[in-house]
Formats: C-alpha cells, sequence, structure tokens
C-alpha cells in the first residue's frame, strides 16, 4: 500500500545560524512541497541591545565561526558609516584581504569537506566515475579530501599575519585597522598565496595555470577547456563536472530565479568617506539584481529589505525594514507547518520578493551589463546559465569554486597595492547615528544596521545569506529559496534521498543533514539516514 | 580506538573552524594515525550507518562506549528552563548532554561557550544558557559542581573565543591515549599546562609594556596596548604568544588588545558603553592591574619605567 505522498524529515541540515531542519513532501519520486526551519535561538540582535557602540565588532564574528571575518567587515563598515569616518586606503584594503583569505579557506573546506563526500554516496556506484570519487574524495582517507582539507586551513595565515588570528579576530575598526604590517609581513603573505596556487589550485583542482583558466569567458570557452587536455578533464574540476553530469545535478535545484548580490571589496580610492548611498559604485565587485525569467539586472538598495514575521517565531509585526524591527522571540515555538516553524525570518525585496543569495547570484550579477565599467565584470556563469537551462545543483557550486582564482587575484592585488609607510586608521569623533555595513561572505550577501543613539546601540540588526535562503514562507506565503529549489527533485531512493542533501548543500547550508523518512499519512518512520 | 562524539549546543562552529585549523597532527591524522573514531561530528563527514538516534541511544544505553564526549556551544535552557530554543535529534540539546555525560569516560568543554557561557550568556542571557560545569566564574553550570566523568575527571575545560586547534588536539590526543589522568586543571578546570603562563607572556610589545610606552591608537607598531587599549594579556592566562595562531602570529602582535577571552568573564562588563577597546582607569591608573600587582606597586612601577625608559623605545622598532 504505496502512500501516494512520503514526507521526509530532514533533521537537521546546516548550522549557520544553528540547526536547520528540512521537510519535504514527495510523490511519485518527486519532490512536491519543501519547508525549512531553523533550530536554535541565541539572540545576538537581543545581547547587542544597550552595550557600547563599538561590541559588535567582538559580538558579531561570533555570531558565526564560519564567517566571522565578514560579519567583522560588516560591523566595522556599519560603524564607519554611522560615525561618518575616514578610512585610510591601507585599511580598506586589509580589511578585503581579510574578507579574501576568509572566503579562500572556505572554498576547499567546504568542497572537500562537505560538498564532495556526497558524490561518494553508494547511490552513485552506478557512475562510471564512481570508483575514481571513492579515491579522491571520501572522508579522511581519500587522497584529495585530505589535501584539501589541510590546505585550507593556509589562507587564513595570511589573515593571522594582518589580523591576529582566525576565527574571531576584531581587527577591523571604525576608521580603519588595529594592524600596521611590515614587510615581511607582505612577504609571508605572498608565499603562503604561492603555495595554495602550486599545491592545490593549479595542480589538484585547475589542471593548468590560473592564467589558461582565466581565459575561459563563455560556456563554450569551458567546454572547449575540458576537452582540450586529459590534464583539464581529469583535474577536481573536470572531474567534478564530468560526474554532476553524469549522476543528472545539472538536473534540478533551480529555485526562484531571482538573485542578489550586496556587492563587495571597497575599492581603496574610492570609499574612503563611507556612505550608505555611497557604497554600490565604490566596490570592485558589484551588487544587484538578476531575475533570470526576464534576463534582466538592476540595482539593488539596501532600503528595499522587508522582514515577514508571520511564519517565524517572533512575536512582532511583519513586513518592516530591519531598522523597525524589535526582535521578541517568541516563547513558544513548536513547529507548526501551517503556522510558525522557523527562528529564521522571511526576507524579501519589497518589490522583487524572495531572492537567493550566494555565489551563484554573485556570479549571475557579476555578468551584467549595469554599474560603472570600472567595476568587475565576468560573463562566464551568466552565459553558463543561459546555455545550461538555468540554476542547478552543478552550477551552483561551480559558481563557488569559479571564485577561487578572481579571489586570488584579488589578495595578490591587495599586497601590491600596499603603502606600508602610510596610515592604516584615522582616529574617528563617536557620535551618533544610523550605519549599513554589508559584503559577500563565500556563502552570499550579509550585512548590518545599526543605530547609535546617546553612545550606545539601540538597535542592532543581522541578515545573513541563510536568513536569506533557509527564511520560510513570507507573510503571504511565498515560499523561501530553498523551500523553492527543492520543488521538482527527483529522489531515486527514498530510503537515501541524496539529492534532497545535494540541494541543500549546494546554498551551503553546511555541515549536518540527518534525514527522517517518513509515511505521510500515517507517520511511520520509513528510514532515517545522514547525508553528509 | 577510542570513540569521540563531538556535538555542538548553542553555538557559532568557531572551535570547530579553529580544530580544522590544525597540523600535526591535522584532523585527519588524528584519525589515520592516532585511532580516534570519530563516532559523529556536524561537519565532519563520516559514515553513520543506520541512524543518529540510534547511535545516541547505544551511547546512552552503553552498547557503545564513549570514550570522549566534546562539546561545543552553550547548554541552552530557554526558555523557561524546557531547553526548546535548542532543538537537536527531536527533543532539547541539553537532555543528550545529561544523558551522554552519564556515560561518558571524559567530557571535553572546547571553547568558552561550553566551559562558561560565553557571548550568549552575556547580560541578558536571552537563550538562559550555561557552560557545562561554570556559569561565568560560578561553579556549577548546567551538570553541577560534584559532576565526574566515568573516569573520575571533571569536564576538561579548554577556553577561548575561539579555543587554538593545538589546544584541543593535544588534549584530544592525551585523552584518547589514557593520558587524562596526568593532566592538571587549574580551579576553572583548565589544563595548567596551557593556561597558568600568561597571554602576555612572549608578547612581541613587552619591552614596551616594561618601559611604559604606550600604543594610544590603533595602526601603530610600537608601543603596549595595555595602557590605554584596553588588551588584558598582563592578566590572562593563555598561551597565545607561546603557541601562534594560523602559526603566524597572535592577536596583541598584529595590534589588537587582548580580550582576554580565556578567562570566565568574557566578554568582560559586558561590552558596557565606554568599555570596548578602552583600558578603564581611576585617577589615570588602569582599574585591572596586571596579575599580583597591587596598585601603589604599580604606580611606583609605572613612575621609574617611564624615567628609565631609552629613547629608542619611543621610535618605531618594527621598522617597515
Amino acid at each position: 500500500m504505496p502512500p501516494s505522498v512520503q514526507t521526509l524529515d530532514i533533521s537537521p541540515v546546516g548550522r549557520v545560524e544553528g540547526d536547520l531542519d528540512v521537510r519535504v513532501d514527495i510523490a511519485n519520486g518527486v519532490v512536491v512541497d519543501a519547508w525549512t526551519q531553523a533550530e536554535l535561538f541565541r539572540g545576538f540582535e537581543v545581547i547587542l541591545r544597550d552595550k557600547d557602540a563599538q561590541a559588535g565588532l567582538v559580538v558579531t564574528p561570533r555570531a558565526c565561526g564560519i564567517c566571522g571575518a565578514s560579519h567583522l567587515t560588516c560591523a566595522a563598515w556599519a560603524l564607519d558609516t554611522a560615525w561618518q569616518t575616514t578610512v585610510p586606503r591601507n585599511a580598506i584594503l586589509a580589511r578585503n584581504l581579510g574578507q579574501i583569505t576568509e572566503s579562500l579557506q572556505s572554498i576547499p573546506r567546504h568542497h572537500y569537506g562537505l560538498f564532495m563526500i556526497d558524490y561518494t554516496n553508494k547511490n552513485y556506484a552506478r557512475s562510471k566515475f564512481y570508483d575514481e570519487a571513492v579515491r579522491r574524495w571520501a572522508p579522511f582517507t581519500g587522497k584529495h579530501y585530505e589535501i584539501g582539507v589541510t590546505i585550507s586551513g593556509r589562507p587564513v595565515e595570511i589573515y593571522a599575519l594582518f589580523g591576529g588570528q582566525w576565527p574571531h579576530s576584531s581587527y577591523m575598526v571604525p576608521g580603519g585597522v588595529m594592524c600596521a604590517p611590515t614587510l615581511t609581513d607582505v612577504t609571508r603573505a605572498w608565499s603562503v598565496l604561492e603555495y595554495f596556487r602550486r599545491n592545490w589550485v593549479e595542480p589538484v583542482w585547475l589542471g593548468c595555470a590560473m592564467e589558461r583558466y582565466e581565459e575561459i569567458r563563455s560556456c563554450d570557452d569551458f567546454l572547449a577547456w575540458l576537452d582540450e587536455k586529459p590534464e583539464h578533464a581529469n583535474s577536481d574540476l573536470g572531474l567534478y563536472w564530468r560526474m554532476s553530469q553524469d549522476v543528472g545535478l545539472d538536473k534540478f535545484g533551480r529555485g526562484h530565479g531571482r538573485y542578489f548580490s550586496w556587492g563587495y571589496l571597497p575599492h581603496e580610492d574610492k570609499y574612503n568617506r563611507p556612505t550608505i548611498e555611497g557604497r554600490a559604485a565604490a566596490v570592485i565587485m558589484k551588487g544587484g539584481l538578476y531575475d533570470g525569467a526576464n534576463d534582466a539586472h538592476a540595482t539593488m538598495d539596501q532600503a528595499a529589505t522587508r522582514e515577514d514575521t508571520a511564519r517565524a517565531w517572533y512575536d512582532e509585526p511583519g513586513g518592516v525594514h530591519p531598522f523597525d524591527r524589535t526582535t521578541k522571540p517568541a516563547m513558544n515555538n513548536a513547529v507548526d507547518y501551517a503556522g510558525k516553524y522557523s527562528w529564521a525570518t522571511a526576507v524579501r525585496h519589497a518589490e522583487a520578493g524572495r531572492l537567493e543569495a550566494g555565489p551563484l547570484a554573485r556570479q549571475l550579477v557579476a555578468g551584467g551589463p549595469h554599474g560603472d565599467a570600472s567595476q568587475h565584470r565576468d560573463p562566464l556563469v551568466l552565459d553558463m546559465y543561459r546555455n545550461l537551462g538555468g540554476a542547478s545543483v552543478m552550477l551552483r557550486h561551480f559558481a563557488r569554486m569559479h571564485e577561487v582564482v578572481k579571489l586570488y587575484r584579488e589578495a595578490e592585488r591587495a599586497l601590491r597595492e600596499f603603502r606600508l609607510k602610510d596610515a592604516w586608521y584615522q582616529k574617528p569623533t563617536e557620535r551618533d547615528g544610523r550605519g549599513w555595513g554589508a559584503t559577500e561572505a563565500v556563502r552570499g550577501a550579509l550585512c548590518h544596521w545599526i543605530d547609535v543613539q546617546g553612545g550606545k546601540i539601540k538597535n542592532y540588526q543581522i541578515i545573513a545569506p541563510t536568513t536569506w535562503n533557509v527564511g520560510p514562507r513570507t507573510d503571504d506565503g511565498d515560499r523561501g529559496p530553498i523551500e523553492e529549489a527543492l520543488i521538482g527533485t527527483p529522489i531515486a531512493n527514498a530510503q537515501d534521498p541524496v539529492e534532497v542533501g545535494h540541494v541543500c548543500r549546494s546554498y551551503d547550508s553546511c555541515l549536518v543533514c540527518t534525514v527522517h523518512a517518513h509515511d505521510a499519512r500515517s507517520g511511520r518512520e520509513l528510514a532515517r539516514f545522514r547525508t553528509a | 580506538m577510542a570513540n569521540l562524539l563531538w556535538l555542538q549546543g548553542g553555538a557559532c562552529s568557531g572551535n570547530t573552524m579553529s580544530f580544522l585549523n590544525a597540523e600535526e597532527p591535522s584532523v585527519c591524522d588524528l584519525v589515520t594515525d592516532f585511532g580516534i573514531n570519530i563516532l559523529w561530528h556536524p561537519s565532519l563527514g563520516m559514515e553513520l550507518g543506520d541512524s543518529l538516534k540510534a547511535m545516541l541511544k547505544a551511547l546512552v544505553s552503553g552498547d557503545t562506549t564513549l570514550d570522549v564526549l566534546v562539546f561545543e556551544g552553550t547548554v541552552v535552557n530557554a526558555p523557561n528552563g524546557t531547553g526548546a530554543w535548542n532543538r537537536f535529534a527531536g527533543r532539547p540539546m541539553k537532555d543528550w548532554v545529561k544523558d551522554l555525560s552519564r556515560v561518558a569516560h571524559h567530557v571535553v568543554a572546547i571553547g568558552d561557550c561550553a566551559s562558561w557561557g560565553g557571548i550568549p550568556a552575556m547580560a541578558p542571557n536571552p537563550s538562559e544558557s550555561v557552560g557545562l560545569q561554570f556559569l561565568k566564574r560560578n561553579h556549577g553550570g548546567y551538570l553541577g559542581k560534584d559532576y565526574r566523568s566515568r573516569s573520575g575527571l571533571p569536564v576538561i575545560n579548554v577556553p577561548g573565543c575561539p579555543a587554538h586547534p593545538d589546544w584541543i588536539t593535544q588534549i584530544v590526543v592525551a585523552v584518547a591515549t589514557g593520558r587524562g589522568g596526568e593532566l592538571a586543571l587549574d580551579e576553572f578546570q583548565r589544563p595548567k599546562t596551557f593556561f597558568t603562563s600568561f597571554t602576555q607572556t612572549g608578547c612581541t610589545r613587552n619591552m614596551h609594556f616594561s618601559y611604559k610606552v604606550s600604543a594610544t591608537e590603533f595602526g601603530q607598531r610600537k608601543g603596549c596596548l595595555f595602557y590605554d587599549l584596553g588588551c588584558r594579556g598582563p592578566m590572562t592566562h593563555s598561551p597565545c604568544n607561546r603557541i601562534l595562531w594560523n602559526r603566524q602570529s597572535s592577536k596583541t602582535r598584529a595590534g589588537m588588545p587582548c580580550l582576554g577571552c580565556t578567562e570566565p568573564e568574557f566578554p568582560f562588563l559586558d561590552l558596557a558603553p565606554g568599555t570596548v577597546f578602552k583600558t578603564q582607569t581611576v585617577m589615570g591608573v588602569p582599574k585591572s592591574m596586571p596579575a599580583g600587582i597591587d596598585r601603589m606597586a604599580y604606580v611606583k612601577l609605572a613612575a621609574t619605567a617611564k624615567a628609565v625608559a631609552p629613547r629608542w623605545a619611543e621610535d618605531d622598532i618594527f621598522v617597515v
């Protein structure tokens, strides 16, 4: 008596803001509905209330040990805009370098430690690439797993040279940075970068020089590169691409098809007098909106951010801008899929609705004609999106990995541009006001809003990429990005739906993913298992 | 082969991320060379077999030996002592911790949150968070001050926000190889081998401290961070300048004041207005003294130091 609909409870998935649980309904082997549910509340916004104006520099990196430098970046820029500081060019470069090295760390760590493990799942034993996948990517024993996880610790050595330690430094402060590096710090950073390139990026990941990879500007270029040499096809990138297609990861995980990025890496000569309004034009990597259905790019304004709370465990009105939030947690957090079921709010754009954040969003925005001609433009992923039929698990994760070479180049540029005898800090005047700081953490758009009154924090609000992506339904019932992306996912084996984990992890809802399979009618548990 | 289970409560994963930076031994070495069987960890992709819950139940029943329970993050009690704000595998995490602590041979708290509450327990502590055996300085915490694991040891606290990867790997290897009994713990149950010396021990700014040359604002190569910028290096117990961070540096070397994050009071003064990155003083004398120094002695020492300071001390000795 097979039921027409089965329900899978995935508990927990991800840990950016704590435990993430996912429930999916399956009919005829395909996901037909989904609910994503954040399961931990620590209350950072509540803690920050009435604290020192600079408390966010200490507290917010500790909101997430994975993206701590990104939180610090937001906390510092938010205060810079509120206090109307002047930030020396060296300090902008040093902040950017911290942001970049955290992302360079995360790229191999997430790829090998979290994402590729799924490719060694026995459900893929039918693939002709399976044996090689196990040899390379099996946890702890895979040849490239060990290389990738171990080398992921190297880029943040550069962070330590400028910030003291990673994770959890607070070296970015309003008016600049705390450090004043010497030439040996810069040269040592160069050698760490070189090590990363010579021992992983080129020999293991690309199978070619970075310069050759940088010639790839279109989907056709990429496919030609793949066939050009066995070293390319057999690199970890080549094998990732070929096996992903072989097991069908290019066929699901589509999502809403609307994307955004805050942009990141302020230019060292363009954001020395930071303002909320001036940021968009000052960043090297431009922000913006991309609407896949209409193939249209637009600019993105923080003022359009709205948070809905009808389906989240908060006792406060929804539909408001973060400056108007009060963050009142509900005392009763019982799970009610028809009502409230998550600690994440449902974030949306006032006009454009639900938006996907993340590396894919960044690269789709990077391909657009909008913005200033001096800003970074990269057509590759947008061209792939157009030619491969939109988003998929494969393309979303490819976009994350694609950034490694670009970020490497920006790290080199920062090291070249430092003027060691110039200032690193200009002491600001503390004052009241409102500020906003943003960046792109490796897993997507992150920003902080601060309201300083009487020298202390009146309101502090954080919206993380995971808030955008794992949020529950809006007040109007519109699904969150991951909820939407799960729709249509084929489940080959309901006892082991590795596909659901793939979709979640393509959004970098990192870490653990335990799946509970239920008969939707009887509630009888069918299976329970991990997919990561 | 030692079975190790790593769980996270009210956590940010910072200690896990720190742990993954380890080399010699790396995380892979721990498994392949030291025979540590990581039964489960929220971010490391080990095979789990049938299910997490079944495995947890086998541990609780004693069918599977739990040699080491590592806990990262606070024990969340909210709302109203129920723990429902931090559910894990179908029930409050605190209930799992209670059950597992009864069967664990060793319990290791990694980071401030698990040791004594850390940032989430900061006022007003909305998640009603506590550490495993302390809340700030108060002995007790979630498990109570009399708690002992099967080995007879209390919770071993490896604090820090985050803890250094080497502190974590060394303690895990010691415990997993049966040498936990040789660990000497201090009054806060920290391994004395790491937490007897001071953060200042080995700081490159020590000469400036001695001659009372201050870094008066950020972005300066010379000068000690204690006098004006709120550095807690002289009264914080940690080996941050003996065992460098990310094999390269430390916060104080890079110009960032120590926040005292290996001590139970972190974050100090609950980051009240006016206290962040500013030395708190009374009549020009710091309120928090270097360990073991009284105010009168400090005033004499400072006056002498200032008087004898050589001329080079005011110059930039860390030349570009």
